[in-house]
């Protein structure tokens, strides 16, 4: 160890707090605020069954955030492979010991509670190629050996929430994975050369049958939604009427038509945009996106601020998902991205999803709080 | 320093312009977004606004009820009641086999009919309603409508359906409704009209009267909106929006239905001392100065109510295949010789030939023409008749003489006069025109086979008596019968008013012919019934009303010289489809003619024994009833059932 010290000190517990991001905080309460008043919405102006709770699991995943923010980042990073392994683990265990539900076996129990470890994934990921590039010079990014380990780190994972089947979930964790090795520097060539390689087995999967036939179908329905009315494109086409026919300003909140006649499925989380846009019209959906990018703006921000590599890869890893997740959430719904099954961050109901989203957004919060300290590439504390 | 810079510029340079890269990414990606939303809410707005008002609101076809045939004083012979039934809309269903699963444990579904469902569903689209079932019992219906939440897609529905108060006793007049074919929806001339016809459960005029005024029947179809939401629930009713629907008019007929009913149960009653249940019969009456049709009765009769609900398929083969043909409307349909009740024909006939009603001939009980003898009836001869004894006793030696020198032209052009041989504008379908045969005809009817074209004497003697190639329906009998008691060239009818409309009665001009002519084959008639003639037995007692008629019996079979040998000799001894037809054709009163009536009994052996009696019981009621003198239904104050009068 080095007696060098780098810029940074520790930090008492209160100027901790008063070093959190606060506009990040306030922007993140809104958008689930307006979480909270759709939902409220769309159980027909009643704070059951969703509202409410939406609101408490809010509240408590902020909490969450902020302790998360107040541990120094060096154990986040101590602990960066021991989360991506433990979650591989469980992935691995899915097959064995999941419950089977929908369909899909996607769950575990874990002391009497359901666990999602496709849900961990997303920030063990996250943590795990933030801390492998941590340790990586420039020039050792684009070096072909050193791509084997991240391609089989974020392959391995993909791979198992495939086959559970869940091809959303998959598609979003390859596509956080291909974000960071990315930003982490990786050669514009071998770039392309990746993406025409994942394009190539994409036709491949579809030719020779690898994936299920409802998932064949949420492409095709995607790439023509008036294909099937009644099926497939149904959910599609009402979504896209009640988006459109909120018009300029919106029915108004509760009078949304599409909503409260239910002609919308899955309205509290998949289709809750739906709802929003047709209730607020464009003028609020396009508010709500901008405090989406608000957020997303601020986080680059922080990955710029930080000093520590793998903190600023950490950032941008969970702003990555998060963007992912709005992306294709708003895309979907109005017929630009397949019917997968993403939620709409802090908005849609769902406790899992708020609680990695604002996990997430704990460490980002951690990486800014922590934004002076840097080590060695080796993980070795420098401050 | 130590080797390894944690703040390796290089590599935080990359980072910087990668994520500024990224930024720049997403925000292109959330112009993407945003642009896509502009596309939805502002460009293509109004679109998505017309497709959310078809989610929420459903136009609903509100279906007219089916205007009333009613008889000459407003009696219903067709109406409308309450029918409780279950519809699927398929579109809203989403799984119908699971939906039908669930209501078969209600309402049994067979496995025939789910297919019939489903083929219809993929015809008409998921969109229309199919009926799944319809005439439910109330708890049924009831327990329908309490499961309700657990059935997607299902309506219950109180519709209306046809209903034939008289069943049986009017069908032929009536006729029946039945369900919509493709054929019907490709006659139809407008889009709006086949929406009408492919609502569940409507129904179309199939035969008589309900089919040929179909148009003016079915009334037209109303619309309101509905408020649904995704499963098809109706969630409010746009009560202010609504068309209502018009009621089709009312068609008021000429039929008696209190006669109507009693000439039923008349000509169903077996002729006394011949083993014979079923009587195949027929009987019309006429009021002679309007052409007003009081009875159109055929037996045996169908049920129009069992076509209604859609009829049993054993029940169909029985109807077709029975000996006495229910299914065939006999008075307008139903082709028999006259007979002897042709001699009215044949008198006037002689008359116009210049024969006097005072000139005699002698029956003997044969006479000899040709290469054959030509019988009377009367085996042992009438003696010296005139013209008014030869219809008195129906003798047929009298005729015979007459037409060894009469022209078959002249006597089928007094036919026509009479009203043989043509149809008439009923409303109802299948009348048959019968033969009035003449040179021309024969000509035409022998077309293939010229030897047989010439038209031959001995047939006239055949003719002239009601045999041979002269056939007539039952409805021409009684037209013919009020044309000689009035003169005039009456034209039967059967529909007195459509809708508010009253129809004017036929125009009557008087026949071509002497009048004077007439009064003998009058006086004749008078002389069957009256004056110890061949129907003595079928006299009114009532002086007001002296019946004047004349029986025909006309031979389906003649019995062998090899059959009499073996002593078959009554006609009752041979099977009922080789006996003799029966006839009579009556008017009355005889000094002032209001009424005629015909009655044919298929195989009914005599025309004095069988038809005469029936036609008597039948003109009694007429008499008593004397519906003619009785003010018939205005059709302006028949009330309509509140809603839906016409606006």
């Amino acid at each position: 160890m080095s007696s060098i010290i780098l810029p940074g000190r520790r930090r008492g517990m209160r100027d901790k707090l008063s070093r959190l991001h606060w506009p990040m905080i306030i922007l993140l309460t809104m958008i689930a605020g307006a979480g909270i008043v759709t939902l409220y919405s769309v159980a027909e102006g009643n704070w059951e069954p969703w509202a409410m709770k939406h609101g408490l699991r809010f509240l408590a995943a902020l909490g969450l955030m902020i302790g998360i923010a107040m541990v120094p980042i060096r154990y986040w990073m101590a602990l960066a492979y021991p989360t991506y392994f433990a979650a591989l683990l469980a992935l691995a265990l899915v097959p064995v010991i999941g419950e089977v539900n929908m369909g899909a076996r996607r769950w575990i129990e874990f002391g009497g509670l359901q666990f999602q470890p496709s849900e961990a994934m997303k920030i063990g990921l996250v943590l795990g190629l933030a801390r492998y590039y941590h340790g990586l010079r420039a020039e050792q990014v684009s070096h072909i050996l050193y791509l084997i380990p991240p391609a089989l780190m974020i392959g391995a994972p993909v791979g198992l929430i495939f086959i559970q089947p869940d091809l959303g979930t998959a598609l979003l964790l390859a596509a956080t994975g291909a974000i960071m090795v990315f930003v982490a520097g990786l050669s514009w060539r071998i770039g392309f050369l990746g993406v025409a390689g994942v394009a190539a087995s994409a036709y491949g999967a579809y030719r020779f049958d690898v994936l299920h036939e409802y998932q064949v179908n949420r492409i095709l329905t995607f790439l023509d939604p008036e294909r099937d009315p009644l099926g497939q494109g149904y959910h599609l086409l009402q979504s896209k009427t009640g988006i459109g026919s909120g018009g300029l300003t919106g029915k108004g909140f509760m009078e949304g038509t599409q909503a409260q006649l239910k002609f919308l499925p899955e309205m509290q989380t998949d289709f809750i945009f739906t709802v929003f846009g047709e209730e607020f019209g464009f003028v609020g959906a396009v508010a709500l996106l901008m405090l989406y990018l608000a957020v997303i703006y601020l986080g680059l921000s922080i990955a710029m601020a930080t000093k520590l590599h793998f903190a600023r890869l950490m950032t941008l890893g969970v702003v990555a998902t998060f963007t992912l997740y709005v992306l294709i959430n708003t895309g979907m719904v109005m017929g630009l991205a397949p019917v997968v099954g993403v939620p709409l961050p802090l908005v849609s109901y769902g406790g899992t999803v708020m609680l990695t989203i604002m996990a997430g957004f704990g460490l980002v919060m951690s990486a800014y709080v922590h934004r002076d300290q840097d080590m060695y590439r080796s993980g070795d504390f420098l401050g | 320093m130590v080797s390894v810079n944690a703040h390796d510029p290089e590599r935080q340079e990359v980072v910087r312009r990668r994520t500024v890269l990224l930024g720049g990414g997403v925000s292109l990606l959330f112009a993407g977004i945003a642009s896509r939303l502009y596309q939805l809410q502002i460009a293509d707005h109004q679109k998505y606004v017309d497709l959310a008002q078809n989610n929420q609101f459903n136009k609903r076809v509100l279906t007219p009820l089916r205007g009333e045939i009613v008889d000459r004083f407003g009696e219903p012979l067709a109406s409308n009641r309450q029918n409780f039934r279950i519809l699927l809309v398929p579109e809203q269903a989403r799984d119908v086999d699971a939906v039908l699963d669930k209501i078969s444990k209600i309402v049994p579904v067979s496995e025939e009919k789910r297919a019939r469902l489903m083929r219809e569903i993929r015809r008409r689209g998921a969109f229309t309603p199919v009926q799944i079932a319809d005439n439910l019992s109330w708890e049924d219906f009831s327990q329908i409508n309490f499961d309700l939440p657990l059935l997607a897609g299902v309506l219950p529905d109180v519709g209306e359906t046809r209903d034939y108060p008289h069943g049986a006793d009017a069908a032929f007049v009536i006729g029946y409704v039945g369900a919509v074919t493709e054929r019907d929806l490709a006659a139809q001339e407008s889009d709006d009209e086949r929406v009408l016809l492919r609502q569940p459960g409507f129904k179309v005029g199939r035969e008589g009267l309900e089919r040929t005024y179909e148009k003016e029947l079915r009334g037209a179809a109303g619309a309101m909106n509905v408020k649904i939401n995704a499963h098809g629930r109706v969630i409010e009713e746009m009560a202010d929006s609504a068309v209502p629907p018009s009621q089709g008019k009312t068609l008021a007929l000429t039929i008696d239905s209190e006669l109507q009913a009693h000439a039923m149960k008349v000509l169903a009653e077996p002729t006394e001392g011949v083993d014979q249940d079923v009587q195949s019969a027929a009987a019309v009456v006429m009021d002679v100065v309007t052409g007003d049709i009081l009875v159109l009765a055929s037996t045996p009769a169908f049920n129009p109510n069992d076509f209604n609900i859609g009829i049993d398929p054993d029940l169909w083969k029985d109807l077709n295949s029975s000996p006495y043909k229910p299914l065939l409307n006999k008075p307008v349909s139903g082709v028999y010789p006259p007979g002897s009740t042709f001699k009215l024909i044949s008198t006037i006939a002689a008359q116009r030939a210049g024969v006097k009603p005072s000139e005699t001939a002698y029956c003997s009980g044969r006479v000899w023409y040709g290469n054959r003898y030509f019988h009377c009836w009367q085996r042992r001869g009438h003696g010296t008749v005139n013209m008014k004894d030869a219809l008195k006793h129906s003798c047929d030696v009298y005729f015979y003489e007459i037409a060894k020198t009469l022209d078959i032209d002249l006597l089928a052009d007094t036919a026509r006069k009479f009203g043989l041989g043509q149809t008439y504008e009923l409303g109802v379908s299948g009348q048959q025109r019968g033969v009035v045969p003449d040179r021309e005809w024969k000509k035409e009817y022998f077309a293939g086979n010229p030897a047989q074209q010439p038209w031959f004497q001995g047939e006239t003697l055949s003719c002239i008596i009601g045999q041979g190639y002269v056939t007539s329906t039952p409805l021409q009998l009684a037209v013919m019968t009020a044309r000689v008691a009035t003169g005039r060239q009456v034209r039967p009818r059967l529909v007195r008013a459509v809708g508010d409309l009253v129809l004017p009665a036929p125009e009557a001009p008087l026949i071509d012919v002497e009048h004077d002519h007439l009064d003998i084959v009058r006086a004749g008639m008078n002389a069957v019934t009256n004056e110890w003639g061949t129907a003595a037995r079928s006299r009114l007692d009532d002086p007001d009303w002296l019946l004047a008629g004349k029986t025909g019996t006309s031979q389906v079979y003649a019995i062998t010289a090899e059959e009499r040998a073996r002593g078959l000799t009554k006609p009752e001894d041979l099977p009922w489809a080789r006996r003799d037809h029966a006839l009579f054709v009556c008017y009355m009163p005889f000094d002032n003619p209001r009424y005629a009536c015909s009655v044919v009994v298929e195989h009914g052996i005599g025309g004095a024994r069988a038809a005469g009696p029936k036609a008597r019981d039948i003109m009694r009621a007429v008499a008593e009833k004397d519906p003619a003198s009785r003010q018939p239904l205005d059709p302006r104050t028949v009330a309509r059932a509140p809603g839906l009068r016409e606006t």
